[in-house]
């Protein structure tokens, strides 16, 4: 499925990464690489594999798509030194990554610091008249970024449903966090009001199997 | 050796002879034997437990701990406390008794360590606490006795492993050290024995059973008015209630649910024109009101209390002449524990109603009605151990003293739950501990445990014994949130408030979050008594308004749904087997079975009976295993997936406690008539294989119950009210954390002990593993051209109860289509920023039938 969006026409994925075939640019955010690994000190051994399965992700994206550019959103690490503390098999896996695109990082208010680990680090990226950035700005034009996590809530039958999700209007585009150890948080929140106009919303869901551009009415609060 | 004098004379001053099961318990005592004491309520049991203590201290005063009593209830042991402290003080004996709770001042609770009473009374989690204090074994190197009350409900969950745990390591402090455990009638008294004989391999241990009392006198209400079909609320019976409740000085109504109890309070109270005292008390009420109830219940003002399984134990509530259970009886054995709430002189018989709800549950009481008669028992067996909890007993141990593994090892095989726990598996939960586990060795350098050179396993700093004290216990509520009452109405259509409502309301009590999350503003539901609207979240507490709707969306939270125990779901199989039985009951009930013997068939004893019929434009296949809810839930969720790789189609099912239906587009009949669909491939046993697995993977049910472990195991912490903003704590959800460990390394312990809790508890694999080997080769199939009466109640339950099947994919695929339509310029129905989906409606039909549906709220 297309998703449009200022002028320009994105592949959303089931991994929560937009494909940008006319750029062969795959956009990803909040990857959180070394987020669970970053509680063992004070004593929560939490299951090392969270960024593993990101990468594993990522692999396919970039094998799938044949992306020639990645920019990753920002907050691809949990803590700004994450780039050192990479357990050494997620190092290797990265840097293969790394030696196949050209990557692109923007800071995240995780990880401010530029690293050496390859690619290009950026605060932030202008390209066809797009803002690639890390925090969304109310107001501005033609903006992709991240940072929020956007997940839907959409009500049916007696259950609720909660998935994460791209979200925009005709001025900014989030895309859903893209680790696999990062939460999400509901679009109908508090931290996300006054960002969007309600009235030209678009939501897609990402499913098990398919991803679900869902009706906007359907959406509801709290979760 | 005789009864101290002193004791004899306060017992003859009384008018009493002690009983012949008091006597047996201080002569195992004397022949240096532990004890199993079961006896039913009110046979002066906890006199029986302490009556050796008493003796031998009266004997021998020393200045020491003696003996520890351990009560699944906080209250239970206060209330000892006081019943001990007044014989003890009309003896003037030279015995201290005290207890230790979460309430013990800190103060008493240091002073309680350097010189504490002869009776210590605690609860299982301050045991643990205890244990885990670098005094430990000096603390408890002078314990005589271990009196373990109301063990028969603690040995069946985790309370009781942990318990178990910290026994086997206390009788390697005491050398001298005997068990008395009293019990109610349980059905397999020799597994409990073994129990507490486990840790003293040395010890003899006595299986002591006191004398029954009188027989109660128990019938089933025969209703004036028309049973229901289906549904729990017993609105049918509310008058005849009422009436009943007038009649007695105090009734107990025992309901299975906490919403079950809501409903029925507030009934009563619609017709209470004699403003009788009925009140109501169930775990989700503040502590402060149901401490209220309690206090005016033991003063005898109240006439009538409305209540859940919180009133089960055994503390004295004072005069009750009649219980009352409202809803199925679900258990043989929980019913008689019931009924030894009313009358608590045991000579006397204890009198009782059973109130089926509908007419499914008047088989089930019959059914229960002569189990009773026959003193049957049907409890749940010892549970064994769970390796969550093994873990927070290996970090307990290490956080009071370095510990050799081979020993420990070996001390864990003494705890019953745990006497077949390999070594292999012990290493595992060790390493787990240390460093997470994990097949990747990524924390070797933050490792919680290290070892020390003679091969001892230490914490590695003071830190790790401060975080286990603080999430000690197996007890894992759901996380609740706090329900504050509010001025609604502030918060308009189009206009949504991120701010407080209006704050400083009334805290109405605590729900599970997960029910709040199912909720949509303006949602009404019953709670505390009373009609309220969600408005929202605000923090971390719900905010409800107060609501006019006389159509309130009642609440499904959960709090305690027992399954229909295997005894009584023979019961009713047999008795639907038996025609000439059926002139014991009322006649609309007789009717109802003869109706659908003379259109189909009735369940036989030995087989499975399936229907299928076409309804509507769909067909439905119905099966009467008659084994629980839960299991019949997790067969639902595997013969969907098989039905679908048959291609026949299924849509969704739903399950009560007797039986389960299945819906879908396929014909499920023809394909079954003309072979192309298998019963017997269909329920073969093979599907707890992999289509077990793979459900599994997906479901819910898995990330909630590893949750727990994850938090007993001391993976992530407990949340502590109100201190969740400390920053300290991991924020990461045990959702995420449950899908990373599952992908990457499903073999891991605490994915291990996840697996065996889901199978046990909410899935009931075991008894589906056991109907699935019951009906092999005995399935009887019957194509019916229209629905059988036999299958109208579980028909009847399509919309009140969760509808499963691919609901989460299919709410997102109902919004896509939506959308899709409204592309299309096709019938969407206009409405205004975010609306309440859809409102529940309950309509009444003259034969009193209730219905409940859903339809779209139109605006």
């Amino acid at each position: 499925m297309l998703l449009q969006f200022a002028g320009h026409t994105f592949e959303p994925l089931l991994s929560g990464a937009l494909f940008w075939r006319a750029e062969s640019m795959l956009l990803v955010a909040d990857l959180h690489f070394a987020k669970f690994s970053s509680y063992a000190r004070r004593g929560h051994m939490l299951p090392p594999y969270d960024t593993g399965l990101t990468l594993k992700r990522l692999e396919r994206d970039i094998e799938q798509t044949k992306a020639e550019r990645v920019v990753a959103l920002g907050d691809s690490f949990h803590r700004d030194e994450g780039a050192e503390t990479l357990l050494d098999t997620d190092r290797l896996r990265l840097l293969a990554l790394l030696g196949k695109s050209h990557w692109t990082w923007i800071s995240g208010n995780h990880d401010p610091s530029p690293h050496a680990l390859g690619g290009v680090c950026v605060s932030g990226l202008e390209h066809r008249g797009l803002t690639l950035t890390h925090e969304p700005r109310r107001g501005s034009l033609g903006m992709v970024a991240g940072h929020l996590h956007p997940a839907a809530t959409v009500y049916s039958n007696g259950s609720a449903t909660r998935r994460p999700c791209f979200v925009h209007d005709t001025k900014i585009l989030l895309l859903p966090a893209y680790g696999s150890g990062a939460g999400s948080m509901n679009i109908l929140g508090p931290t996300f009001a006054g960002l969007f106009d309600h009235r030209t919303l678009e939501v897609t869901m990402l499913g098990r199997n398919r991803l679900y551009p869902v009706s906007t009415k359907r959406l509801v609060a709290g979760i | 050796m005789p009864l101290h004098p002193t004791i004899e004379t306060w017992f003859a001053g009384k008018g009493w002879a002690p009983r012949q099961h008091q006597l047996d318990v201080l002569a195992s005592w004397n022949e240096d034997a532990s004890a199993l004491l079961i006896a039913p309520t009110g046979a002066g049991k906890t006199l029986a437990g302490f009556l050796p203590t008493l003796d031998d201290l009266t004997h021998a005063p020393r200045d020491e701990l003696h003996t520890l009593y351990i009560s699944p209830l906080k209250a239970l042991a206060v209330d000892v406390a006081r019943n001990l402290t007044t014989p003890i003080e009309e003896m003037g004996l030279p015995v201290t008794v005290e207890t230790r709770t979460g309430d013990t001042p800190g103060s008493r609770r240091t002073r309680q360590l350097r010189k504490p009473p002869n009776i210590l009374l605690t609860t299982p989690e301050q045991l643990a606490l205890l244990l885990s204090h670098e005094h430990a074994a000096a603390f408890f190197g002078s314990l005589r006795r271990i009196v373990l009350d109301e063990l028969h409900s603690l040995v069946t969950n985790k309370r009781g492993e942990l318990l178990s745990l910290d026994i086997a390591r206390i009788a390697g402090f005491a050398p001298g050290l005997r068990i008395t455990a009293l019990s109610a009638t349980v059905a397999r008294p020799d597994l409990l024995r073994d129990w507490i004989a486990a840790p003293l391999p040395a010890a003899r241990t006595d299986l002591l059973i006191g004398k029954g009392g009188a027989k109660p006198d128990i019938s089933i209400l025969a209703s004036n008015v028309v049973v229901p079909w289906s549904g729990h609320s017993t609105l049918y019976a509310v008058p005849e209630l009422y009436s009943i409740i007038k009649d007695h000085k105090t009734t107990l109504l025992f309901v299975n649910t906490r919403s079950q109890a809501e409903m029925l309070f507030q009934n009563l109270w619609a017709i209470n024109d004699d403003n009788l005292a009925i009140a109501l008390h169930h775990g989700s009420l503040v502590v402060e009101q149901r401490r209220k109830v309690e206090a005016a219940m033991v003063a005898g003002q109240l006439q009538a209390v409305v209540c859940t399984s919180t009133l089960d134990l055994g503390i004295d509530w004072g005069d009750v002449d009649l219980v009352v259970q409202v809803g199925a009886p679900k258990g043989a054995s929980r019913m008689l524990q019931r009924i030894g709430r009313s009358n608590h002189r045991m000579d006397e018989p204890s009198k009782a109603i059973f109130v089926p709800s509908n007419r499914f549950e008047v088989l089930e009481c019959e059914a229960a009605l002569e189990a009773v008669e026959r003193n049957a028992q049907d409890s749940e067996e010892p549970s064994l151990g769970g390796l969550d909890v093994l873990a927070q007993h290996v970090l307990g141990v290490a956080c009071a003293a370095p510990f050799d593994p081979v020993a420990l090892h070996a001390e864990v095989n003494r705890a019953w739950p745990y006497r077949s726990l390999d070594w292999p598996t012990f290493e595992r939960v060790i390493d787990f501990v240390a460093t997470g586990g994990y097949a990747l060795r990524a924390y070797e350098r933050y490792a919680k445990l290290k070892q020390t050179a003679d091969g001892r396993f230490r914490i590695a700093n003071p830190y790790i014994a401060q975080q286990y004290r603080l999430n000690v216990g197996t007890i894992i509520e759901d996380p609740m949130v706090k329900v504050r009452l509010v001025k609604g109405g502030r918060v308009r259509d189009g206009k949504r408030s991120t701010g407080p409502i209006g704050r400083f309301g009334r805290v109405l009590g605590e729900l599970e979050e997960y029910f709040i999350d199912q909720l949509v503003k303006g949602d009404t539901f019953i709670f505390g008594s009373e009609v309220v609207a969600y408005e929202g979240m605000f923090e971390t507490e719900a905010y409800v308004s107060r609501s006019n709707s006389t159509d309130p969306r009642i609440p499904s939270y959960m709090g305690g749904k027992f399954p229909l125990s295997t005894y009584l779901a023979e019961g009713v199989r047999k008795l639907l087997s038996q025609p000439d039985e059926w002139h014991k009951l009322p006649d609309q009930v007789a009717d109802w079975l003869r109706l659908q013997h003379d259109v189909s068939q009735m369940p036989p004893a030995d087989s499975m009976l399936v229907e299928t019929f076409p309804r509507g434009t769909q067909n439905f296949m119905v099966c009467y295993p008659f084994e629980g809810r839960l299991a019949h839930q997790t067969l639902g969720m595997l013969l969907t997936r098989r039905l679908e790789r048959a291609r026949a189609r299924p849509l969704g099912f739903v399950a009560s406690d007797y039986s389960l239906a299945i819906w879908g587009l396929g014909d499920f009949g023809g394909l079954i008539r003309t072979g192309r669909l298998s019963l017997a491939e269909l329920f073969d046993q093979d599907m707890l294989g992999d289509d077990l697995e793979s459900w599994l993977h997906e479901s819910q049910l898995m990330r909630r119950t590893f949750r727990n472990a994850a938090i007993i195991a001391g993976l992530i912490e407990r949340r502590h009210p109100g201190k969740e903003k400390t920053g300290r704590q991991v924020t990461v959800s045990s959702d995420i954390i449950y899908d990373v460990l599952y992908e990457h390394e499903p073999d891991h312990i605490l994915i291990q002990a996840t697996r065996r809790d889901a199978a046990r508890g909410l899935l009931d694999i075991e008894r589906l593993g056991h109907l699935l080997a019951r009906i092999r080769d005995h399935i009887v199939h019957k194509p019916l051209d229209r629905i059988s009466p036999l299958a109208v109640p579980v028909l009847l339950d399509i919309g009140k109860t969760a509808i499963f099947g691919e609901a989460r994919e299919s709410a997102m695929a109902d919004a896509a289509d939506e959308l899709m339509r409204e592309a299309l310029g096709q019938g969407s129905v206009a409405l205004k920023a975010a609306p309440p989906p859809s409102i529940r409606t309950t309509r009444k039909t003259t034969n009193g039938l209730e219905q409940r549906g859903r339809r779209r709220a139109k605006k």
